[in-house]
C-alpha cells in the first residue's frame, strides 16, 4: 500500500507539504524564522527527530498496545528531542543558548506525531524512515526561504554575516512573529496557485 | 498473549519507559564532562569580556581568567581584579527575566561610578524579541555607562543605539519591553547591593 520513495518525497516536499498543505508546526515557523543559523539547526534536528521516530514507532508497531499508542509515541519523540538537546548543549553551545527552549518544544511539533500516526504505524520501517526525513526536509525548506527573506530585511544579514550596507534601515518588523504570518502567508499563496494551476492544466 | 490486555499493556509501557530513560541518562552522563566544562568557560568569558579583558579563543578563556582572577574560588559572587590600572569589580547576578532567570555578570569599576561591562550567561526570553539581550550591541551600550544616583535607565527601544556614556541611559529592545524593564531592575537591584556592601565593608 505504500507509494514508491519517489512519490513519498514528493508528497512531502510539494504536493502535501506540512507547511503550506497541511498547515502544521506554524508556532516554530513563526518563532525561530529570524535568523538562518537557528532555522537551519532547529530543521535538521527536526528532520533527525521525524526521520528515528518514524523508524522506532514502524519497528514497534506490532508490539505497542492501541490504549497506550500516543503515549509510547510521544516518548519516543521526547527522547530522541532530548538527545539532541544533549548534542547541542554538549557540542554547540552557543546555539544551544539561542535557540533556549525551542529544542524542547520540538516535542510539540505536530509534524513528528503526524506522521508517526498517519504512515508509521501502517508501514514497513526503511520507508517509514524516508518518509519521515522528507517530511522534515519539507518542513526545512520552507523555512530557511522564510529565515532568509526576514533575516535580510530585519537585521541584514545572512547567517550573522552582514550582507546590505549600513545605511541601509532594517526592517524591525521581520524580526517580530508578525511577519512571519504575512510571509508564511504569501509562500501558501504562491505555492497553491501553482498547485492549483498544475491540476487545472491536466 | 493478547496485545491489549492490561497487564500486557502496563508491562509493556513499563519496559518501553525504561528502556529510553535508561538510554537517556547513559547519554547525560557520558556528556556530563563536556557540558559542564562549557558551563565553566561561558562563565569566564563572561567575566572577562565583561572586565574587557581580551582573550584568543574559548580554550584561551581559562588561563586568562586564571591569571586575572587568581583568588575565584566556585560560587564567589563578587571577583575583584585591575585590568590596565583600573580596579575592577565584576558582580555576577540571577534576576527574574519575563520568562524565567536570567543570570549574568555586571562589572563595575571599583568606586561604583561607572559601569565596565555587562554579560548575559543564560536567559530564557523570546528569542527575536527579549532574547536580543543578549545582542553585542545592546550589551556594549552598557560599557562605560555613568551610573547616575537613581541607576541606570533602560529606554522604551526605537531601533538606535545610546552611544552616550555620560547620560546613565541605554536604549531598550524595540517589541521587547518588558524584558528591558527587567534588565534595567536587575541591573538597578544590583548596583545598590554593590554599594551597600560598600559602606559595609
Amino acid at each position: 500500500m505504500a507509494d514508491r520513495p519517489s512519490v513519498i518525497m514528493k508528497k512531502n516536499l510539494w504536493n502535501n507539504n506540512p507547511i503550506f498543505i497541511q498547515i502544521l508546526g506554524i508556532c516554530s515557523t513563526l518563532a525561530v524564522t529570524n535568523n538562518l543559523v537557528n532555522t537551519l539547526i532547529m530543521t535538521v534536528g527536526l528532520v533527525f527527530v521525524t526521520g528515528f521516530t518514524n523508524l522506532s514507532v514502524s519497528l514497534l508497531k506490532e508490539l505497542i498496545p492501541d490504549r497506550v499508542r500516543m503515549i509510547i509515541q510521544t516518548l519516543i519523540i521526547a527522547f530522541y528531542v532530548i538527545i539532541v538537546d544533549i548534542v547541542l548543549r554538549a557540542y554547540l553551545p552557543a546555539i544551544s543558548r539561542s535557540l533556549g527552549p525551542y529544542v524542547g518544544l520540538i516535542i510539540t511539533n505536530c509534524i513528528i506525531m503526524g506522521r508517526a500516526e498517519g504512515f508509521a504505524r501502517s508501514n514497513p520501517p526503511v520507508i517509514s524512515l524516508w518518509d519521515g526525513i522528507t517530511s522534515g526536509i519539507g518542513y526545512m525548506w520552507v523555512l530557511v526561504m522564510i529565515a532568509f527573506f526576514r533575516e535580510l530585511l530585519g537585521s541584514g544579514s545572512l547567517f550573522g554575516i552582514k550582507i546590505l550596507p549600513d545605511n541601509f534601515t532594517y526592517w524591525t518588523i521581520m524580526v517580530m512573529p508578525p511577519s512571519a504570518f504575512f510571509l508564511l502567508g504569501i509562500v501558501i499563496w504562491i505555492c497553491k496557485s501553482l498547485i492549483l494551476k498544475k491540476e487545472g492544466g491536466k | 498473549m493478547n496485545k491489549n490486555s492490561l497487564v500486557y499493556t502496563v508491562v509493556f509501557s513499563f519496559l518501553t519507559a525504561f528502556f529510553f530513560v535508561f538510554l537517556l541518562s547513559m547519554a547525560d552522563t557520558l556528556t556530563k564532562e563536556k557540558t559542564e566544562d562549557n558551563a565553566r568557560k561561558t562563565f569566564y568569558k563572561a567575566v572577562l569580556k565583561s572586565s574587557g579583558i581580551d582573550f584568543r579563543s574559548d580554550d584561551d578563556s581559562v588561563p586568562v581568567f586564571k591569571k586575572y582572577f587568581s583568588s575565584y574560588k566556585d560560587g564567589d559572587d563578587v571577583l575583584r581584579t585591575e585590568v590596565d590600572g583600573k580596579e575592577i569589580v565584576v558582580k555576577v547576578f540571577r534576576g527574574s527575566g519575563l520568562w524565567g532567570t536570567i543570570t549574568g555578570v555586571i562589572a563595575f569599576s571599583s568606586d561604583l561610578e561607572r559601569i565596565a561591562g555587562f554579560e548575559i550567561i543564560s536567559h530564557n526570553e523570546t528569542p527575536g524579541l527579549g532574547g536580543r539581550i543578549d545582542e553585542d550591541w545592546f550589551k556594549e551600550q552598557f560599557d562605560w555607562e555613568k551610573i547616575s544616583p537613581s541607576g541606570i535607565t533602560v529606554r522604551k527601544g526605537s531601533g538606535s543605539y545610546d552611544s552616550d556614556t555620560e547620560n546613565s541611559e541605554v536604549e531598550g529592545i524595540t517589541g521587547a519591553s518588558l524584558t528591558s524593564k527587567s534588565v534595567e531592575t536587575i541591573i538597578n537591584d544590583n548596583i545598590r547591593i554593590m554599594k551597600g556592601e560598600g559602606s559595609n565593608g
